[in-house]
C-alpha cells in the first residue's frame, strides 16, 4: 500500500517532524482511563476485532508517551484528565437539561441571535430537528453521486473495506500523545468519501448530519477525496460550544488524491475551561489542492496545527487561520506544510488577536525535503494586540534541504492605532464600534474566505467581545 | 434668531501632557451657510484648531469654549461631535486595512440614526451611488479598503466623499489642498462647492497654507492665524494680499499686539 | 523552552584531565582562580546539551570528544614584539588604536596607542585586569548569566579561561581607530578559551575587530570564545568578529551586549572558517533610547555547519533593535538561524526587526530558519522575515551573457547579497578587511 509506505518514509510515526519533546517515558495511571474502558467503548460500538486491537495498541502508546513540554501550559491537564469520563454513551450526553446551561452562554446565544433549536444543540441539550428536512433532500442528491457522508461509526459499519484502507494512515496512533489518546477512545465524527471526478457544490456540513452523536470530546473524522473530486466540508460554529467537559482532542485525517480539490473549514469557540488539543492533517497527492480554514476562539488552551503533507508532484496546500485569545486564554495555533514532492506549493496566512491577558502564539513548520524540486512556500503572520497585558509569540520552523526551494516568512505585530480610532470616531462611531471595525478589517483577508453565515457570526462575535474591551 | 453654527471663544489648548500652549485665545464665529478660510504660516496652530474642534484626544483645552448651534462641544467625545454635525476632513487620514469605504460609511450612517431607524442596505447604496455620481467618483472606489494604499489625492477625495454622505452641519477641511496637483485640487474644490450648493446651510472652515484653493472655492471671510491666535480677519481680498505680501507684515502686527 | 530534562551527559564530557590539577598550575590572582572554581562546580552539575534541547536541536556536538582535548594553560609570556605574521596582516589593514595577539588561546602581545593610554584608556590582559580591577571582572564577566541552554559551554569557558583582554574606555573618550585582535591557533587538539571584556563608559566610543585564524588542523581542536560588551549611557561600540579558522576546528562564541540609555551597539559576526561554528549573540536593551544593530554573514562550503542563535531583549521602552543575518551555503554545508525578539511587559514603543536570508547554492546544502517573537507590550513595532532560496536566475543569466562562468556569476551574486550587510558597518577600514576575507573564501 503506497499510502503507508509514504508515511513510513516521512517518519510520521516517529514524531520526528513535530516539535521537540522529551522521550523519557512516564508511566502514569489515569484513573479516568483504563484498558477496560477502551474495551467497553469498542464493545458498545460493536466494532470488528481489528479496531479493538487498534484502540488497545493506541492506549498503550498513550500511556507511554510523556506530556509535551512545548506549546501551552499543560501542567494542570493531568489533573483534568484524571477527572473526566473518556466515554459518554449518547443517552448520558442527552441527560443534561437547558436549565444547567450557564446564563453567560445563554446570553451570548441571545446576542448572536442563534435560533432556539440550534441553541439547544450547541449547548448539548438537544438534537438538531430543523435541519433534518434540508439534509434529506441534500442526501438524496449526494447518494446519486455516490458520495458517502456518514458518522464515523456508520462509516466503519457500512464501508468496512474503504474505512480500513485509509483509517490512521495519515495520523498514526503514535504520532503524538493526544492522537494516541484519540485513537484509543475516539467516538463521533464524520466519514466522508467523494468518488472520482465528483464535484459537490453545496458544502458538506457536519451540522446537517443526523443520527450521529454530537461532536464528542474525542471526535474522529476521516475524509477521502478521490481523484479529480472536489468538495468543501464545514464544521463548527462561532457561537460558544458549551460542554461540561473540559477536554477536547480530535483527530481529523484527510486524503486528497490526484487532481482532487478539498477545503475543510472549521470555526470553534469553546468555553474557556477547555483544553482543546487537536491533530488535523491532510495527505495531498499529485496536482491536488487542500485548504484548511481554521478559526479558533475561546478555550483555555488550544494547540492545533493543521497540516498539509504534499506528497505528490504539483500538490498545493493552503492554511488560513484566525485566532482570538481573550483574557486568560492561550491560542497556540498555526500550521505545518511538508513538501515531499517536486513542484509543490504552499501558503500559510495567520491572523491573531490578543486581548486582556490573552496570549496568541503562532507555531508553524515549513519543511522541504531533498528532492522536492522547486518547492515554494510563503508564510504570513500578523498579530494584533489590544491591551498592554496582551501577548503574542511567533515560532516558525523553517527546515530546507532542497536548494531549489523558495521560501518566505513574514510576521508583523501591531496594536490598534490611536489615530485609527480617532479617525473612525470622528465619523460618528463610538469607541467599541471603532475598535470592532479595525479588528474586523484586520481579519478580513481570512474572514472573506468563510461561508457567509460564518463570517456574519464572526463579525457579531467580535462586536460582542469589543463591547467589553473598551473602558 | 437661531444661534450661529460655530462659535469659538477665547480658546486655549496644548498638547496633552506638555506645557506649551499652541492655541492662545482663538475667537471665531461661523454662521450657517458661510465659508471661512483660515490661513497662516506653518506651525501657527491651524491644524491644532481643526483637531481640537473634532476632539482629538492628543490635545487638551485649557480655557475657552466651542459652541455648535449654541450647544457646548468640548464635553463631547469625538463620535458625539460627529453625530452633532461636525466633520473634519483630515490632512492625513488614517489607513484602516480590511474595511471597505462602503461598509465603513454605512456603519457611520447607522451610528447617526440609532438602531430603530437603521438605513437598509439598499437605501444606503442608493445614497452612496448618488453622492459618488455627484462627486464624479469611480464606481469601484467604495469597495476599496479605507485609505489603504491610497495616493494623497485619493485620500482627499475619500474625505470629500465621506463628507457628502454624512451631510454634516459644519465641515472643517484641514489642508485638504496640500499635496494635490492642480487637477486633483479642482476636483476637491468642485466637490466642496457642489456640497455647499446642495446644502445652503452648510458651514465650511477651510484651513489652508496657500491662497490657490481660494481661486476655486469662494470664501466669505478670510482669517489669518499666527502664534495660536487670529491676528487678522477680512473679506476674500485678504487672501490676495497674503499671496502678494506673504505673512511677514502680519508677524510684525502680531508682535505689536 | 524546556531543557532541564535533557539527558545528562556530564560523564562523557568530564575531561580526563583533572580540573584541580589544571587550576594548581595556574599562576594568577586568587579571585580569578576562585571564580574559575565556582564556574567549574556549576559546569559539573549541568547536563551536556544534546539535540533534545530545543536550542541545540539542529547542531550536534556529540561528535566532538571533549575528553581528547588538551586545555590550553594560560601563560604570562607577553612578548614586546608584534609577531611577524600578524605584523604582515596589520600592514594591510589601515590604522589601529591597539592590538591584542593570542597564540593557542593565550595572550602573547598587547599594545595600545600611547596617546590613548594617557587619556585613561585601558587595554590589558585579563590576568592583569584581575590584579588591578578584580571587582570589574567579577561584575562584568563572572556575574553574566547566559540562557540555560548556553550555560554548559559558558561555565566551561569561564573555568578554563586561557586568555583574554579588558578594554576600558573612560567617559567621553573616542578611539580614532579600531582595536585589532588576533586569535591564532597552531597546535592541534587544543581546547582554548578566550574572552573579550569591553567596558564603554558614558559617551565613550570604540570599534573592535577580532580575527580568528588558523591553518587546517589534523586533530579536533575547539575554541571557546566569549565577549561581554557593556555600553553605559550614550556610549557607542562596533564589535566585529571575523572567524577564519581552518578545518578541524570547532568554534563556539557567546556574546553579550548590554546597552544603557541612548547607547548604540553594533555587533557583526562574519563566519567563514571552522567545521562547526556557533555564535550565540545576545543584545539587551536596558535603557530608553538604546539602539542595537546585529549583523552577520556566513559562507559555508564542504561540510561546514554554522549555527547562529540570537536574542534581542527589550527591557526598556523606546529602544530600537535591528538584526540582519545573511548566509550562503554550497557543497554539503548547512546552517541554522534561531532568533528571538523578546519584548518585556512595559517596554512600550519598542521598534524591533529581525531578518534572516539564506542562499542555497548547491543540491546538498540545507538551511533552517527559526525567527521567533515573544511580545508582551502592546505599543510596539515588531516584524521579522526569513527567506531561503537560490540566486536569481535572471541575474545569473545576465552575468553569464557577459562572459562569466556560472561559478563566477554565482559568487559575484553572493558577494552582492552580502554587501547589504557590509554596507551597514560604519567603519570603512573594517569593511574593507572583511570584504577581502570574503573574497578570499568564496574565491572571486
Amino acid at each position: 500500500m503506497p499510502q503507508n509506505e509514504t508515511i513510513k518514509e516521512l517518519g510520521l510515526d516517529e514524531y520526528k517532524y513535530d516539535f521537540v519533546t522529551d522521550d523519557k517515558p512516564v508511566f502514569r495511571a489515569v484513573p479516568g482511563l483504563s484498558e477496560e474502558i477502551v474495551r467497553q467503548i469498542s464493545a458498545h460500538k460493536e466494532e470488528p476485532e481489528w479496531m479493538l486491537e487498534f484502540r488497545l495498541k493506541a492506549y498503550e502508546i498513550y500511556e507511554s508517551k510523556p506530556m509535551p513540554e512545548w506549546g501551552g501550559d499543560l501542567s494542570t491537564l493531568e489533573a483534568t484528565l484524571d477527572n473526566i469520563y473518556f466515554y459518554l454513551k449518547p443517552q448520558d450526553q442527552m441527560e443534561r437539561s437547558w436549565d444547567d446551561v450557564p446564563q453567560e452562554i445563554k446570553d451570548t446565544f441571545d446576542k448572536l441571535g442563534i435560533p432556539e433549536a440550534e441553541r439547544k444543540a450547541l449547548a448539548g441539550v438537544g438534537a438538531q430537528y430543523e435541519s433534518e428536512m434540508v439534509y434529506h433532500s441534500l442526501k438524496e442528491q449526494w447518494e446519486e453521486q455516490g458520495v458517502i457522508f456518514d458518522s464515523i461509526e456508520d462509516g466503519l459499519r457500512n464501508h468496512p473495506d474503504l474505512f480500513k484502507q485509509y483509517f490512521a494512515t495519515v495520523i498514526p496512533q503514535a504520532d503524538n500523545k493526544f492522537s494516541a489518546l484519540n485513537s484509543a477512545v475516539w467516538s463521533g465524527g464524520s466519514f466522508v468519501y467523494i468518488p472520482k471526478g465528483v464535484k459537490v457544490e453545496i458544502p458538506l456540513q457536519a451540522y446537517f448530519r443526523v443520527n450521529s452523536e454530537r461532536m464528542g470530546q474525542f471526535e474522529r473524522t476521516l475524509i477521502i477525496v478521490d481523484e479529480g473530486a472536489d468538495a468543501h466540508y464545514v464544521e463548527g460554529c462561532t457561537a460558544p460550544v458549551y460542554t461540561t467537559e473540559s477536554f477536547h482532542s480530535g483527530v481529523i485525517e484527510i486524503i486528497v488524491k490526484k487532481g482532487g480539490n478539498f477545503r475543510y473549514t472549521t470555526i470553534q469557540n469553546w468555553s474557556n475551561n477547555m483544553y482543546n488539543l487537536v491533530t488535523q492533517r491532510a495527505m495531498v497527492h499529485e496536482d491536488a489542492k487542500m485548504e484548511w480554514l481554521d478559526g479558533n476562539l475561546g478555550s483555555k488552551l488550544t494547540m492545533k496545527y493543521p497540516s498539509c503533507y504534499l506528497v505528490g508532484e504539483g500538490a498545493h496546500g493552503e492554511i488560513l487561520s484566525i485566532a482570538y485569545a481573550g483574557d486568560g486564554q492561550h491560542q497556540d495555533t498555526g500550521g505545518k506544510v511538508v513538501h515531499a514532492a517536486p513542484h509543490t506549493t504552499s501558503q500559510i496566512t495567520s491572523k491573531s488577536i490578543s486581548r486582556g491577558e490573552g496570549r496568541a502564539s503562532y507555531r508553524g513548520l515549513c519543511k522541504v525535503y531533498d528532492g522536492a524540486l522547486d518547492a515554494k512556500s510563503n508564510v504570513e503572520c500578523d498579530a494584533l494586540l489590544l491591551d498592554e497585558t496582551s501577548r503574542t509569540d511567533t515560532y516558525p520552523y523553517i527546515e530546507i534541504d532542497e536548494n531549489t526551494a523558495s521560501i518566505g516568512h513574514e510576521a508583523t505585530v501591531s496594536k490598534v492605532g490611536d489615530e485609527q480610532i480617532f479617525y473612525l470616531m470622528s465619523r460618528g462611531l463610538d469607541e467599541a464600534e471603532a475598535m470592532a471595525m479595525i479588528v474586523r478589517g484586520f481579519i478580513e483577508p481570512v474572514a472573506k474566505e468563510l461561508p457567509l453565515e460564518y463570517a456574519i457570526e464572526l463579525n457579531r462575535l467580535i462586536e460582542l467581545e469589543m463591547e467589553g474591551s473598551v473602558g | 434668531m437661531s444661534a450661529p453654527l460655530l462659535v469659538i471663544q477665547d480658546l486655549h489648548a496644548k498638547v496633552a501632557g506638555e506645557d506649551l500652549e499652541i492655541l492662545n485665545g482663538v475667537d471665531l464665529t461661523v454662521e450657517h451657510g458661510q465659508v471661512h478660510a483660515l490661513m497662516g504660516p506653518n506651525g501657527s496652530g491651524k491644524s491644532t484648531l481643526a483637531k481640537v474642534i473634532a476632539g482629538h484626544p492628543g490635545y487638551e483645552v485649557t480655557k475657552g469654549e466651542i459652541l455648535l448651534n449654541g450647544e457646548a462641544l468640548l464635553d463631547l467625545e469625538p463620535d458625539e461631535r460627529s453625530r452633532a454635525g461636525v466633520f473634519l476632513a483630515f490632512q492625513y487620514p488614517a489607513e484602516v486595512p480590511g474595511v471597505s469605504i462602503a461598509n465603513f460609511l454605512r456603519t457611520a450612517m447607522n451610528a447617526r440614526v440609532g438602531d430603530e431607524d437603521e438605513m437598509d442596505i439598499f437605501a444606503f447604496q442608493e445614497r452612496l451611488t448618488e453622492k459618488m455620481e455627484l462627486l464624479k467618483v469611480d464606481e469601484g472606489f467604495a469597495s476599496r479598503y479605507l485609505n489603504d494604499g491610497f495616493s494623497g489625492g485619493e485620500k482627499k477625495r475619500n474625505e470629500v466623499l465621506q463628507m457628502a454622505v454624512l451631510e454634516p452641519a459644519l465641515a472643517v477641511l484641514d489642508e485638504t489642498d496640500s499635496g494635490l496637483d492642480i487637477d486633483a485640487l479642482k476636483i476637491v474644490a468642485n466637490g466642496v462647492n457642489t456640497l455647499s450648493s446642495e446644502d445652503a446651510s452648510l458651514g465650511v472652515l477651510l484651513i489652508t497654507h496657500y491662497q490657490r484653493i481660494l481661486t476655486y472655492i469662494n470664501a466669505d471671510h478670510v482669517h489669518v492665524m499666527i502664534g495660536g491666535r487670529i491676528v487678522e480677519s477680512a473679506g476674500p481680498e485678504l487672501a490676495n494680499k497674503l499671496e502678494a505680501k506673504g505673512y511677514d507684515w502680519l508677524h510684525q502686527a502680531a508682535a505689536t499686539v | 523552552m524546556n531543557n532541564t530534562t535533557a539527558a545528562a551527559r556530564t560523564d562523557a564530557v568530564l575531561p580526563k584531565w583533572n580540573f584541580a590539577q589544571f587550576a594548581s598550575e595556574l599562576t594568577e590572582p586568587a579571585p580569578l582562580t576562585s571564580a574559575r572554581k565556582a564556574a567549574w562546580k556549576r559546569y559539573s552539575e549541568l547536563p551536556f546539551p544534546t539535540r533534545k534541547v530545543e536550542e541545540w536541536r539542529y547542531t550536534d556536538i556529540s561528535t566532538i570528544d571533549f575528553e581528547l582535548l588538551t586545555p590550553a594553560i594560560r601563560t604570562e609570556e607577553i612578548d614586546e614584539e608584534l609577531p611577524a605574521d600578524v605584523r604582515e596582516i596589520l600592514s594591510q589593514s589601515g590604522d589601529r588604536a591597539g592590538v591584542v595577539v593570542y597564540q593557542d588561546g593565550c595572550v602573547v602581545h598587547v599594545e595600545l596607542d600611547q596617546v590613548l593610554a594617557d587619556a585613561g584608556v585601558i587595554l590589558c590582559s585579563l590576568a592583569q585586569a584581575a590584579e588591578n580591577h578584580p571587582e570589574l571582572l567579577q561584575q562584568a564577566l563572572f556575574e553574566t548569566r547566559p540562557s540555560t541552554a548556553e550555560e554548559k559551554l559558558w561555565t566551561l569557558h569561564l573555568a578554563i579561561l586561557s586568555g583574554g583582554y579588558l578594554l576600558h574606555v573612560p567617559p567621553g573618550v573616542e578611539l580614532p581607530a579600531p582595536i585589532h585582535t588576533f586569535n591564532t591557533l597552531k597546535t592541534p587538539g587544543l581546547l582554548t578559551s578566550t574572552h573579550s571584556l569591553i567596558m564603554m563608559e558614558k559617551s565613550a566610543r570604540a570599534a573592535v575587530i577580532e580575527e580568528f585564524i588558523s591553518e587546517d588542523l589534523d586533530e579536533q581542536t575547539v575554541s571557546l570564545h566569549g565577549a561581554s560588551v557593556h555600553c553605559k549611557d550614550s556610549a557607542g561600540i562596533e564589535y566585529v568578529t571575523v572567524q577564519q579558522y581552518g578545518r578541524g576546528v570547532a568554534h563556539f562564541s557567546t556574546q553579550h551586549t548590554v546597552a544603557h540609555h541612548n547607547a548604540k551597539s553594533i555587533t557583526f559576526n562574519v563566519g567563514l572558517g571552522a567545521d562547526l561554528s556557533r555564535a550565540d549573540v545576545t543584545s539587551r536593551l536596558l535603557g530608553p533610547g538604546s539602539d542595537s544593530e546585529m549583523l552577520a554573514l556566513w559562507f559555508g562550503d564542504a561540510q561546514q555547519h554554522f549555527d547562529h542563535h540570537t536574542l534581542q531583549h527589550h527591557k526598556a521602552p523606546h529602544a530600537h533593535s535591528d538584526l540582519l543575518f545573511k548566509g550562503a551555503l554550497t557543497d554539503k554545508a548547512s546552517s541554522v538561524f534561531r532568533g528571538l525578539i523578546q519584548v518585556d511587559v512595559g517596554a512600550q514603543l519598542t521598534d524591533a526587526y529581525q531578518t534572516n536570508r539564506n542562499l542555497l547554492l548547491s543540491e546538498g546544502s540545507h538551511a533552517t530558519a527559526l525567527p521567533n517573537l515573544e511580545i508582551e507590550a502592546d505599543d510596539v513595532r515588531c516584524s521579522h522575515g526569513a527567506t531561503i532560496g537560490q540566486v536569481d536566475n535572471t541575474q545569473l543569466f545576465y552575468l553569464m551573457s557577459r562572459g562569466l562562468t556560472q561559478r563566477q556569476a554565482e559568487r559575484l551574486l553572493v558577494f552582492g547579497f552580502f554587501d547589504e550587510v557590509l554596507g551597514r558597518l560604519p567603519m570603512a577600514g573594517v569593511r574593507e578587511r572583511i570584504r577581502g576575507a570574503i573574497e578570499e573564501k568564496i574565491g572571486l
